[in-house]
Parts: C-alpha cells; structure tokens; sequence
C-alpha cells in the first residue's frame, strides 16, 4: 500500500516535469494566460462572450481600439490610418484604412498567402451580422444607427437568405482604403463599438471555405495567428509575421513611468512570440497552477483569496516569490431588479415605489460584501459604476444605507405592516452561489417581513422569464460593453423593454426625455449633468437594489511585463513581454 | 433460433419510436427559451423571432418532431445551440475521455468484485461473510458526491497526491488525471457489485449439481472454481452486458468535478444551458445502446439456454 | 353445492398462506438482533422527522447569526453554517425531507407499477404487449436524464423532486409484479374465483395481490434508499428543494466550496445522518427480504 503510493507519486511527479519541461523550449516568451471558462468558438459574429472575445481580440483586427495605458480609455486608431473624419452633422465618418495590413497565411487564399486587407472586407464582415444565416447576437451595435441597415437586415429575413451584392445604403467603399458609414442619427457610441468583437474584421473566402467551421479556423489580421485548439483544454496562438507596424504607446498615465509601464515605449509590437489560453472552470487547479508559474497572471478566486491578501496588500510569502498584486475596480454592477409592470412591486410612484425603497433600505451591502466577495467590492450607489464619465464619486443613496427602521417606516407608507407584508418571488441562475445569495435575499428582506420564494432557473429559463415579464424580482449583473454610462443609462430607456435590455422594463416619461436627449450629444460637461438628472430618477424610482461593483484583484509574476488591467481593453496580449530569464530563474523557486 | 433472433431485432424499432416520442415530449414541449441565450444581452424583439424561425421554433409540433426522428435515423444531430458546434464532432471529441475513465475503472471493479464475492461465497454463513455484507451495505450508504467531495479534497488538496482537476488529450498524459476518478468509480461500485455477484453464486451453490460434485468427493475449493464459478458467469456476464451502455455516457459527477471534458461533463454543460440538440443526442444514443445491449444478452441468453426463445 | 364448498375451502386455504408466510417473516426478523435494531433507527429518524415538521424540536433552524462558521461548540454541537445557521437543527430538520421524499414518492412509483404490472401480468396478450412496450420504453432512457427532464417540466421545488423520481422509479417494480401476476393467475384459488364469479378486479386486487404483498413491502423500503441519495445529486444539479429549506443535499453541496477554508461540520453532519438512516434501511430491507422471499431461505 505503502509503495504503490511511492511509485504513484513518482510517476506522476516525472509524468508532469517531462511534459513542462519540453513544453518550456518550445513556447519559450509565449504569454500564458488561464480562462474561467470553455471557449465555444472562435468567429467574431458568432461568439460574443467575453472570454472568446478576449482569444478573437488577439487574432482579428478592428477599425479603432482603446489606448493601452491612458486613463480613462480613449478611442485611438488600429487598423483604420488615423481617426476618421467626421461631417459637422456628425453623420458621416470616413476611414481610412492602414495600407499593407495582411491576413494571416492560410489555405483559403489563392497561394496560400494572406492578402491585404481592404475597405469591402469590413462591409462584408459587417453584413454577415445582419445575415439570417449566421444567427449572431451581435446586430445591435449597428441596429437602426448605421442608413438602411436594419432594412437591409429584414430583407435578408424576410428572404431566408442575405444577398450580399446588394449594397448597404450606409456602408460604403469610396476605393480600395476608404472606408465611409453614414448614420440615420448621430451615434456618439460608434467609435466605441467598432472596437467591439462583432466589428473585427474577417476575411470573405474563407468564411466561405470553411462555412460554420469558421469558428474553428479563425483567420484575421490581427498580431497573433491561430495555431491550435484542443477543445475544453487549450488555445494556442502565434505571432503573426506578417503584422502591420505598430508600436508600443509612448504616453501613459503619471505613475505609469514609475511602474515601469513605459520601459518598451516606441517597440514594435507584439512584444512577444505567441499567446497560450488554457480553459480551467474550476478554481482550484487554475490556483494551484498559477503558483507553480504556469501562468503569468490571474484573477485571485474568491476561496484563495484570504490565504494571499491581508489587510489589502500581498502577504510576504507572494512578495519574496516576485509576485506583485493589482487592483482595479471593475466597470461592472450587480442588482436585484423589479419588474415595474408587476401589480405589487411595479408601478411609477405610489405602494410600488415605497415597498422597492423598503427592500433597497433593508438590504445590507456591507455585510454582502464581506459574505460573498471577501471585501472585494464597493457598494453601488447608483447605475453608473467608478471610472465611466457620469460616475459620482459623492453621490450617497438614501435608499442604499442599511437601517431597520427606516425600511420599516417606508413600508407602512407602503400601505403594509410586517404582518400583512407580501411575499415576493426571487428568480435566480443556477448555482452554489446563487443558491446562497437567494437564501440570504430570503433573511435580509424577512428583517422587515416581506417573506420571499427563491427560484432557481438554468440560464437560457432564466432569461426566458425575464424576457418575457414573467418574473417579480430577479438578480443579475451587467458589464460595461464600452466605457460610456450610456451603455448602463439605456437599462431604464422605455424603449429597451424586455425582451431587449431593459429588463426591469422601467418606463418613465422624463427619463426617457432626456436619455433620447443625451443619447445625440458627445462626450462632456452638460452631456454628464443630464445623465445625473437621470440618476436621480432611478434612485427614486429604485426599479433596481443597486448592489456592488466588484474589484478585480490581480497577481502577476516578476518575469511579466507591461501588464496593466482594464476590463474594456480586451487587445492587450501584443504589449506583454515576458522576461524568460528572469523566468527561468523565478519559476524554479516556486 | 434465427426467428428468435429476428423477432427480438425487430421489437428494438417500437423501443427506439417511443424513446423518440418521449424524448420529444419532454424537451421540445418544456424547458427555457434557447433564443435568448444566443442573443446575449441586447437582443430585439425583431431579431427574437427571427432566430426563432431560424432554429424551426415555430414550425408546428408535429413538422419538429418528424424533423428530430430524421435526425435520430441519420444519427445526425445538427449543432448545438449554445456552441454551434457539430454535435457529431462534440460527441466524437467527448468519447475518448469518457471511455478513458470509464473502461479501466469497470473492468477493475468487475474483476475485483467477482473476486470478493467468490470469497464471500466460499466462506457463506461465517462472520466474514456476514461482515462484509455490512461492510457493502456500508459502503453503499454513503452518497457518490460525498465520495467524490472527500477524496478529491483528501488526496489532491491536501495530500497533493493527484491534480485536482484537468486533462490532458495525449493518450500518455491523461492517466495522471484519470486515477483518482478511476478509483473513485471503484469504491463506489464495489459494494452494489459484490452483493449481486454473490447473490448470483449463492443461487449456484444450492443447485443439484454442486451438491453432486461435492457428493463425488470434489474439494470446496475445485467446487467453487470449476463448477460455481463457471456456472455463475452466465448471469453474470449477463449483467456486465447490461451495463455497459452506461459507459457511454461515463460518470456526470466524476467527470464535473475533475473537469475531464468527456460526455458526461457534456450533458451537465448541456443541461445547464438547456442545450436540447445535444440533450435529446445524448438521450437517444444512451437509449439506443441500452436497447442494443438488451438486445445482445437476451440472444446469448437464448443461445446458451435454449428454452429462453420459448417465453 | 358441494363442489362450490370444496372451492371455498380450497380459497380459504390458500388465502391462509400468506398468513403463515407474514406470521414467520416476523419471528423470523425478531431473531435478527441487527435488522431489529436497524427497525428502531427507522423509526428514531421518523420520529425526529415527525416532532419536527411539527415545531416541537429544531423549530430555530433558520435562526441567523452574524458569525458565521463557528465549529462545532456545547452551543452548536455540530458548528453553524455560513449564514451562523445551527447545523445540528439543520440536520435534523433534513430528516423530514429525507423520509418524506422515500414516501411520497412510493404513493407514487407504488400504486404505477402495481396496477400496470397487475393489468399486463393477469391479462396478457395485447395489453401485456403494450405495457411491456411501455415500461421497456421508458426504462430505455438514462435515469438521470428521466428525472431532469421532469424536473424541468414542473418547475424546481420539493414537489418537482416528489414527481420526478416517482414518475421514473416503478419499472423494476411493475416487472416482478407482472411476473408475479403471470404465475399466479393460473393458480387454482385464482380459477376456483373465476369460477365464483369474481370480477377481474375482484380476483387482481383481493386474490392475487395480498400473495405478492411482500414483494411490493421490499421495494417499498429500498424506495427511502434511492429516494434519499437521489435528491443529494439533484441539489448538486440545482434541481432540489427551495433555497431556505434545509435538506442533506443542500448542505452537501454546500459543504463542496466550504471543505477548503477547513469548514467541515456541514459536510460530517449530513453525511453522517444519511448513513445511518440508508444503512439501516439497507440492512433492513435486506432481512425483510430474507424472511420473505422463501427462494432465499438458507442463504
């Protein structure tokens, strides 16, 4: 018994080193980066989620991407000669488009060889949005914004099948390397979502070749090249050769000089040879394999997070390893949302108004913070999370401060004693967590008597009762699609009802005045003062328990380089250098 | 015999019709709406319907189920819904993980436990049989999670004997991911395992012939291997037939927890996210090889006992 | 007249032997010191089960504390959970789930395979054929998915759970009874009532049935087993009782995230109630069947 335990270690012990080992030469100043969770697919119209956003972000390219260290983010160009020009009306941009930017080699082109890309490839990948065809959850950055579009779409509807001779009234290729969209009504989002997923760029034969499999041979013209894919387990990518030239930015935040961030200003890019994505789901060994460097950087998880981090800096244990913690809040809110068209806690003003106020007042942000996010997160006083223009930073909520008494009194003006208080129906995701959270929810709210039924829904049930205005209460979280309150502020906007992202389905009049008001204005001071006034409904409105905003805690290894974290850039792979003797040398402590 | 054998091939196709039907019945007519998932989070009301028509969503019932019965003959699945990917391709991509666990881990349990229940067998009545019949019980009474929830924490957290989770596809590395699964499955079949086994041995041990061989002067142990033993493989054998469409479909739990990316974790992801294609996949398949090993014991069953057919 | 006398007494006769039966199995189980004690564990656990859903004992169970996972204590003999719930209580409170799953789901699963092995068994032909269509049907798809599947049909819950393993557990049963029913519908007293005149129903229900009793008092013990582990794996697939009610399942799952920061009370304490109650109902059903199935008599 005694010895078969020896001789299991031992195999296994040497089963992994020689595989490491190998590996190591092989893939030596290649990123590796760990994924919460499975890749489905790899086709910019297909996927949407986040996780193979980040992949495709490295293989495809886009027209205009953020800058890597300026805070907050701003629009630069990538792949577009500089930034567009837009008409005083601010209806037409026009792009040009960087000569000799190349697709990667592959067998779809005519020898082999990528070719150039030009202003029809981004009309066609474009198009393919709208092609009933492809199914994609990605129109919405383009629906009724971009001349004709949306007719275009129900067209291709309508006929089961896109026409993609037929042109787009807004998209159109003035020659080769320009590039010019009109809008049917200013659009101040558009340089934002052309950064997005669904606006990378693809190339049309061999969307053509490959058909639905495109997913699995993405082809782009991004820095790195897809290599391999072994599903559920491991993505690998290597450094296109053929890159266009693009350099390390040179201009940062102040302290980025300090951290070393601005150490390979002016380089060329990638900085790197190749990008390794390795899908781990469970914590644990995507933990443990951090810590023996199989990875150059992770989100702490939650269960491991006291075991590194005390009193919010790095223990010694991680700081002698060469480890270093970073911190951002994420531009991220979680919320427990009514459904306004419900009888008991719907309705503009009124009973409806003062039970939501109740249950807001008597629920206990702090406490949830330290039950469920280890102290990871700041409470939410609004809809607007930290670092989005529009953010109060001294806004305080008086719906938001924990008091017994004071929920109590709302819901006596609320028409209800403790005793004759309703019960309400909670629906919930799946999950440990959620199963938690709904048992919680359950003690905070049976504080002032309101007695709550949890359900628990797979995802696609969940979104299907929501969808459909079939649930009372519900919690979710939404994250910033791109760094505009906008992109929060349109989760109140009447028009956006369920089935689209409004699902608390608030309708009310002046909100929706003004967010049809502030939806054509640019960036600035009298744009932000609206979006307070916004927010001063929503809060007295409280269709949402506005929860947290979750930070993102990070640890690096020493031989990791340029790593500077925001949720929106998803493009960062290209400026991380890894510094592989001074990773040779760490890696054999750990 | 050959009408036999014909007659039991052609009852499979009423078995299989029904396993359509009910498999229909279930998924098509309940369950959340794949639409919104395939959305995200900004979808339209415009583009709802529309990928409700294109997935067929609005054809009428009985145009969709003549659609998944075209399906079920052709074994062609389509994609699934939350993937897009080729189930066919999901499927031929799981099996080599699941089989992985699942062949090793049952061949050795089977073995072991005909071995216990031979010993058990011979030593009938004694206090060790009767202690490791609790012992079975014993086991037995423990859930499968607990099991899993212990040993996963034991030996890879805590003792770091094994990884944790993970799996690597060459065919020389997935082993060290594989054990403790594999050992998992043992401890938790070997109680239900045994029991049978020697139920099944018990019931040759009081047949006429045994007391003949013992009556010839046969020693205890010549009697139990040669005569008990063989005889008793037959039921035996039988059983082992039957589970073997359990294969297939590996362990859900064991292949959950330690992230091994067969076709069980597949059917939990799929369940999860109501993914029907690969659900009714996966149900049809594991119905269809239960009826095909059915099918396959029965006729060894007639083949070896002739009276059987008449039944 | 005299013939329908022999009858009579022929029926009486045999309608005696069960009795008989019953009346050894007893004895027979009052000699079997284990299984007897196993008898009170069943019944110690349907007690707590009982004074429980009845307030008397472990009423406080959903009473909060602020401090969280405190261990095991003379104020909390087995620690408190995450939300500083008492899990001594807790585990009692699962009790009630647990025995109540095992016998709701047998006044269901029960009454399914008795009638339709009784129809196929007594009557044969057609109908024999498409109930055996049937169940073979049914028993083709994989448990498992079965009982998602209705789940799903029914919306989560306690009643979800009932349904869904009721609804999928009565083939074994319903096959020996329609095996039973075919052997005994051409027994003698069963012709001797045909004879009198009773009706199919008369002869199914009042003659046959108390003969194959035992069979179906065996299953019904061996229910409370797959009952109780089979609502374990279903509160890991998210498909148990409500969130709130306190069942073994769900502090199972629970215990899975907590085990690491070095929580183990919640884990010990279901594990080790469920035990004890399966393994007695183990042992007991297994002595239930030695002392009345007469094949396994000597074994």
């Amino acid at each position: 018994m005694k010895l078969s335990r020896v001789v299991l270690v031992a195999l296994v012990s040497l089963g992994i080193s020689a595989c490491t080992k190998k590996e190591d030469k092989k893939f030596a100043n290649y990123v590796r980066e760990a994924l919460k969770t499975n890749i489905k697919g790899l086709d910019p119209v297909v996927s949407g989620d986040l996780y193979s956003s980040t992949v495709m972000a490295q293989i495809f390219g886009t027209l205009t991407q953020y800058s890597y260290l300026e805070r907050p983010t701003k629009v630069v160009p990538y792949q577009a000669d500089g930034m567009p020009q837009i008409s005083k009306d601010g209806l037409t941009y026009t792009f040009k488009i960087k000569k000799g930017v190349l697709f990667h080699d592959d067998a779809c082109f005519s020898n082999g060889k990528g070719r150039e890309l030009e202003a029809e490839d981004f009309i066609y990948s474009f198009k393919r949005l709208a092609d009933p065809a492809w199914q994609s959850d990605g129109f919405w950055i383009f629906e009724d914004k971009i001349k004709g579009f949306t007719a275009w779409r129900n067209e291709a509807s309508k006929a089961g099948k896109a026409d993609y001779s037929k042109p787009v009234p807004g998209l159109e290729a003035v020659d080769k390397h320009t590039l010019k969209i009109s809008l049917e009504k200013p659009y101040p989002q558009l340089l934002y979502v052309l950064t997005m997923s669904p606006a990378m760029v693809v190339p049309r034969e061999c969307v053509e070749k490959y058909g639905k499999d495109f997913q699995n041979h993405p082809v782009g013209t991004g820095p790195y090249k897809f290599q391999s894919w072994t599903r559920n387990s491991q993505i690998v990518l290597e450094r296109h050769p053929g890159y266009m030239e693009e350099y390390y930015p040179t201009v940062g935040e102040p302290q980025d000089q300090a951290n070393g961030l601005l150490a390979d200003a002016g380089k060329r890019l990638p900085l790197n040879d190749g990008v390794i994505f390795t899908e781990i789901v469970e914590d644990q060994p995507r933990w443990l394999s951090f810590r023996k460097g199989e990875f150059d950087y992770l989100e702490i998880p939650k269960d491991y997070f006291d075991g590194a981090v005390v009193s919010d800096d790095l223990t010694a244990e991680y700081k002698n390893a060469g480890v270093s913690l970073s911190k951002t809040v994420g531009t991220d809110i979680t919320f427990v949302s009514f459904n306004m068209d419900d009888p008991v806690v719907g309705g503009l003003g009124g009973k409806g108004k003062y039970l939501r106020q109740a249950l807001s007042t008597a629920y206990n942000t702090e406490e949830t913070i330290k039950k469920f996010y280890n102290g990871r997160a700041v409470s939410a006083q609004g809809p607007i999370p930290p670092g989005l223009g529009g953010y109060d930073p001294n806004r305080v909520n008086p719906f938001k401060q924990h008091n017994i008494e004071k929920a109590k009194e709302l819901l006596k003006k609320a028409g209800y004693t403790e005793a004759t208080a309703p019960e309400i129906h909670i629906d919930l995701p799946n999950g440990v967590t959620y199963r938690q959270f709904g048992e919680y929810y359950q003690q905070l709210f049976n504080t002032i008597g309101v007695k709550a039924k949890v359900q628990l829904h797979t995802w696609p049930e969940f979104q299907d009762k929501h969808k459909k205005r079939k649930s009372q209460v519900f919690s979710m979280a939404w994250g910033a699609d791109y760094p505009d309150a906008e992109n929060f502020l349109q989760l109140f906007y009447g028009k956006n009802a369920s089935p689209g992202p409004n699902n608390s389905n608030f309708n009310h009049p002046e909100f929706n005045k003004l967010f049809e008001k502030a939806a054509v204005m640019q960036d600035g001071p009298a744009r932000n003062a609206i979006y307070n006034k916004m927010v001063d409904i929503v809060i007295d409105e409280t269709p949402w328990i506005f929860g947290v905003h979750r930070k993102d805690y990070y640890l690096t290894h020493g031989w990791f380089k340029n790593y500077k974290r925001n949720g929106i850039i998803l493009n960062y792979s290209k400026y991380y250098r890894v510094d592989q003797e001074a990773k040779d040398k760490l890696k054999k402590k750990l | 015999m050959l009408t036999y054998i014909a007659r039991r091939i052609l009852y499979v196709i009423p078995i299989l019709f029904g396993v359509t039907l009910i498999t229909f019945v279930l998924f098509n007519l309940v369950g959340g709406n794949p639409v919104y998932q395939k959305l995200g989070k900004h979808g339209s009301e415009a583009e709802i319907q529309l990928l409700s028509k294109e997935l067929g969503l609005d054809r009428p019932l009985h145009e969709q189920y003549l659609f998944f019965l075209k399906q079920c003959v052709t074994l062609d699945f389509g994609r699934s819904w939350s993937s897009n990917q080729k189930i066919t391709d999901m499927l031929s991509n799981g099996i080599g993980a699941s089989l992985s666990l699942t062949v090793p881990a049952f061949t050795i349990s089977v073995l072991l436990s005909i071995l216990i229940a031979l010993g058990a067998a011979f030593f009938r009545g004694t206090i060790i049989d009767r202690g490791l019949v609790v012992f079975c019980l014993a086991g037995m009474s423990i859930s499968m999670l607990v099991y899993i929830i212990f040993f996963q924490y034991m030996f890879s957290f805590r003792l770091g004997v094994f990884p944790i989770t993970g799996y690597d596809p060459s065919l020389a590395g997935r082993w060290t991911y594989l054990i403790l699964p594999m050992i998992i499955w043992i401890v938790v079949s070997l109680g239900s395992d045994i029991l049978l086994y020697r139920t099944i041995m018990l019931d040759e041990i009081f047949q006429d012939y045994v007391r003949t061989a013992r009556a010839k002067g046969l020693s205890e142990k010549v009697v139990m291997l040669k005569h008990v033993l063989k005889n008793a493989m037959i039921p035996i054998i039988t059983n082992i037939v039957l589970e073997i469409p359990f294969l297939y479909t590996g362990s859900l739990l064991l292949e959950a927890f330690f992230g091994i990316p067969g076709l069980g974790g597949m059917t939990v992801q799929a369940l999860y996210n109501s993914d029907f294609p690969v659900i009714k996949a996966m149900t049809f398949i594991g119905s269809m090889l239960y009826v095909f090993f059915n099918l396959v014991s029965d006729v060894a069953y007639a083949i070896v006992d002739p009276r059987i057919k008449l039944e | 007249m005299t013939v329908a006398t022999a009858t009579m007494n022929q029926i009486s006769t045999q309608t005696q032997m069960p009795k008989s039966l019953w009346a050894d199995a007893i004895s027979r189980i009052k000699r079997d010191k284990l299984a007897l004690t196993c008898g009170a564990i069943i019944i110690f656990y349907a007690l707590l089960a009982l004074l429980a859903s009845l307030g008397l004992i472990a009423a406080d169970y959903a009473q909060t504390n602020p401090q969280g996972f405190s261990p095991p204590s003379p104020d909390h003999w087995f620690g408190t959970d995450m939300f500083g719930r008492d899990v001594f209580m807790r585990t009692v409170h699962g009790t009630r789930i647990a025995l109540s799953i095992g016998l709701v789901t047998s006044l269901i699963a029960i009454p399914i395979g008795v009638c339709l092995g009784a129809i196929a068994g007594y009557f044969g032909g057609k109908v024999d054929d498409l109930i055996v269509w049937f169940y073979t049907t049914v028993d083709s798809i994989p448990d498992l998915l079965k009982i998602i599947a209705l789940s799903y049909v029914m919306g989560r819950g306690i009643l979800s759970v009932y349904v869904a393993i009721g609804f999928t557990t009565w083939v074994g049963l319903c096959r020996l009874i329609r095996a039973e029913f075919m052997k005994h519908k051409s027994r003698e007293y069963v012709l001797a009532a045909n004879a009198l005149g009773a009706s199919h129903t008369r002869r199914m229900f009042v003659h046959i049935l108390p003969n194959v009793f035992h069979i179906i008092l065996i299953n019904f013990s061996l229910r409370f087993i797959i009952g109780i582990k089979t609502e374990v794996i279903l509160s890991y697939l998210g498909l148990g009782v409500e969130p709130g009610q306190p069942s073994w399942g769900i502090m199972i799952d629970d215990a899975k995230q907590e085990l690491a920061q070095g929580v183990w009370w919640q884990l010990a304490a279901a594990t080790g109630a469920m035990f004890f109650i399966v393994l007695s109902f183990n042992i007991f059903a297994d002595a239930l069947r030695d002392a009345l199935d007469p094949k396994l008599r000597n074994k």
